[in-house]
């Protein structure tokens, strides 16, 4: 435990120099701008950012684009509460008593809550890593080829079944990762694969192309298909002195703070779309231990204050399997992953001990992003609030031309630019006929790591499948795939009949 | 689910053979070696078999697919979106030949217009300083050598 501490303050060294304190600060405003802005979600938001970490050194680069994240985190509950419209998926839960405590004209202290309650969950989740990440590592060194292909393949699948409407579609959409995945140049034997003679294509499909195409370019293509005056709302914004909480509002919230802290904190180091089942499973809670549920949907504050804290806590713990296993949970942190490797950092169980400057650099600097924002979003809550007024018609045209330039930047080439404009538009359809694109990018970036894994244990165990199940932690993995494939149809069964036998003796 | 869902479903199964019948024609190895095209053929096969379920899922619960009503993307037209698309890859055609600049300059103002600005007197100031303001951020501050075309800018 010491030891964390020394290596804590010897990242609070990296993590203060003038250089990585003005990257952290740039992340944290870009992230609540991104937040703030309906249709750009914190993986655009990274992805567009990437090219310009290009010059800097990995933990620069890592430390803005880690404000970004968690920046997008905070600004995403600013267009929830004033808007009724989420910034992003993981606020959606936040328009429920925010927007309603806004029209009360309650804006101020929701916004004000969700700062609060963002600083000291974020600050929680963080505390958490530092002291639970370095033992992970260890642990993780036990790891083979085959319990990284269960974990994978475990992730893959409480994904595909968290995320969208249907378990089939959204593992449809990880296979069509996969297989994009594959295109290049086979990772074991060096031969060429679906190139067709291209040579762009031998170095793979650029994730970063794949991600703004999906998520920035498939976004706006949405967007612009819908009626301009659906986003061109009045928007109300608070003035500075109503921004403030009263001390009720504080002592009915701090409650709601730490659960949900520690809800988030759990649910960020399983996978999927962490902070969207933690701000779920916030509301919830905070709903049924409520003295007062009848106020839920009606602008209760701990409606407000235990999602977004939870939101946010559920950001930070995300970062431990991304650091520790070098295996992203959730689509923001594949994005970073991609990231990671691009400035030549292989993220893992050695990442600790292989990169400390690093890995202690961007946990010090989250720390500090959090200040930042705590200070960014209280005072500055109406100057963000006001980019809300930007017209849609201007902001689409904007987005698009940022998507083209950054994804330009990538590789100065204009193939990335048409494989971007080929996922776009992809993207597009897959919202018209309500595909998940999550899991496809997940399913990209480790694509080759699943392969790699798969091959060596099977050339370890002479093509015997059995060395899946032979080891305990591999086959412990795998059993909790079944058991997450499994209970919900159990559970649909036993409803079924619990509604029947119900019915029968009514009768 | 929505009723032309199968269509979606449709062209994945298309994708999924497609890949299965290239990666034939990769060395496929064993178990123990794989060669190269033993991975994408297991997958190819998968996202068939899976496709499959979706489309067979649908047709069998047809009757209460029909009865649901389409998103607001299906109910509206996507004329501009496709306008969009189609601005999008005439710009990214005559991006080197153009240059940066120029290229952002009308992609700005057409997009302005497929948006509705009525204007040109609006649409082609804001496209210029909009070009201007992207020129002097990526090229002349971050230094990304971006194309100058036949501009020289």
């Amino acid at each position: 435990m010491f030891e964390s501490f020394q290596h804590l303050a010897t990242g609070f060294g990296i993590a203060t120099t003038i250089q990585n304190l003005l990257y952290c600060l740039i992340g944290a405003i870009v992230g609540t701008l991104v937040g703030v802005l309906p249709g750009l979600g914190p993986i655009a938001g990274i992805a567009l950012l990437i090219p310009a970490t290009f010059g800097l050194n990995p933990t620069s680069a890592i430390i803005m684009l880690a404000g970004i994240y968690y920046g997008a985190m905070y600004g995403g509950s600013t267009t929830s509460i004033l808007l009724n419209v989420p910034g992003e998926t993981a606020s959606v839960i936040t328009c429920i008593d925010g927007y309603q405590m806004a029209q009360k004209g309650r804006a101020g202290p929701a916004l004000a809550m969700c700062a609060i309650g963002s600083f000291i969950a974020g600050s929680i989740g963080i505390f958490g890593l530092v002291f639970l990440a370095p033992p992970l590592a260890e642990a993780a060194l036990a790891f083979g080829p085959p319990e990284y292909f269960s974990l994978m393949v475990f992730a893959f699948i409480v994904l595909s079944n968290v995320t969208g409407t249907s378990l089939v579609k959204s593992l449809m959409m990880a296979v069509i990762g996969l297989i994009i995945g594959t295109i290049g140049l086979d990772p074991v034997t060096g031969d060429a694969r679906f190139t067709f003679g291209s040579i762009p294509l031998l170095s793979g499909i650029e994730f970063v192309a794949v991600a703004i195409g999906l998520f920035g370019i498939g976004e706006v293509l949405t967007n612009v298909n819908q009626p301009l005056e659906m986003l061109e709302q009045k928007v109300l914004i608070p003035r500075l002195r109503e921004l403030y909480p009263s001390f009720q509002d504080l002592k009915r919230s701090i409650g709601a703070i730490l659960r949900g802290a520690g809800i988030g904190f759990g649910v960020g180091l399983v996978p999927g779309p962490a902070p969207v089942i933690a701000t779920y499973a916030s509301y919830m809670t905070e709903r049924k231990i409520s003295k007062h549920p009848e106020e839920f949907g009606k602008g209760a504050i701990e409606g407000v204050a235990g999602p977004e804290s939870a939101n946010n806590s559920a950001c930070q713990s995300a970062f431990i399997p991304l650091f520790v296993l070098g295996i992203p949970f959730a689509p923001p942190t594949a994005i970073l992953l991609g990231a990671l490797l691009i400035h030549g950092v292989s993220p893992g169980p050695l990442m600790i001990s292989n990169h400390p400057q690093l890995f202690w650099g961007v946990i010090a600097s989250m720390y500090i992003g959090n200040f930042i924002l705590l200070i960014l979003n209280l005072p500055f809550v109406p100057l963000f609030a006001n980019i809300l007024r930007i017209p849609k018609k201007i902001l689409l045209p904007l987005v698009i031309l940022f998507c083209i330039t950054g994804m330009f930047t990538v590789n100065n080439s204009v193939f990335d630019i048409w494989i971007m404009l080929l996922f776009g538009g992809l993207g597009f359809l897959m919202r018209k006929w309500a595909f998940e694109g999550a899991p496809l990018l997940l399913a990209l970036v480790l694509g080759p790591k699943l392969e790699v894994a798969f091959r060596q244990s099977l050339m370890i165990s002479h093509g015997n499948f059995g060395v899946f199940i032979n080891r305990p932690i591999s086959m412990a993995f795998l059993i909790g795939m079944l058991l997450f494939l499994i209970l919900p149809i159990f559970w649909k069964l036993f409803k079924k009949t619990e509604k029947g036998g119900g019915g029968s003796s009514k009768q | 689910m929505k009723k032309d869902e199968w269509i979606g479903g449709i062209v994945i199964f298309l994708f999924g053979a497609i890949t299965a019948l290239l990666s034939l024609k990769m060395p496929i190895g064993t178990f123990r070696m794989a060669g190269t095209g033993m991975f994408p053929l297991c997958l190819g096969i998968l996202l068939m078999i899976l496709s499959g379920i979706f489309v067979l899922n649908i047709f069998s619960k047809g009757k209460k697919n029909r009865v649901k009503k389409g998103s607001s993307i299906e109910s509206s037209s996507p004329i501009q979106s496709v306008l969009f698309l189609v601005t999008m890859v005439l710009i990214t055609l005559l991006f080197n030949p153009l240059g940066y600049p120029l290229s952002a300059f009308l992609l700005m103002a057409v997009l302005l217009r497929v948006l509705g600005a009525k204007k040109w007197t609006t649409t082609l100031p804001l496209s210029f300083v909009t070009a201007a303001i992207c020129y002097f951020l990526f090229v002349q501050w971050l230094k990304i050598p971006l194309p100058k075309g036949w501009i020289g800018l």
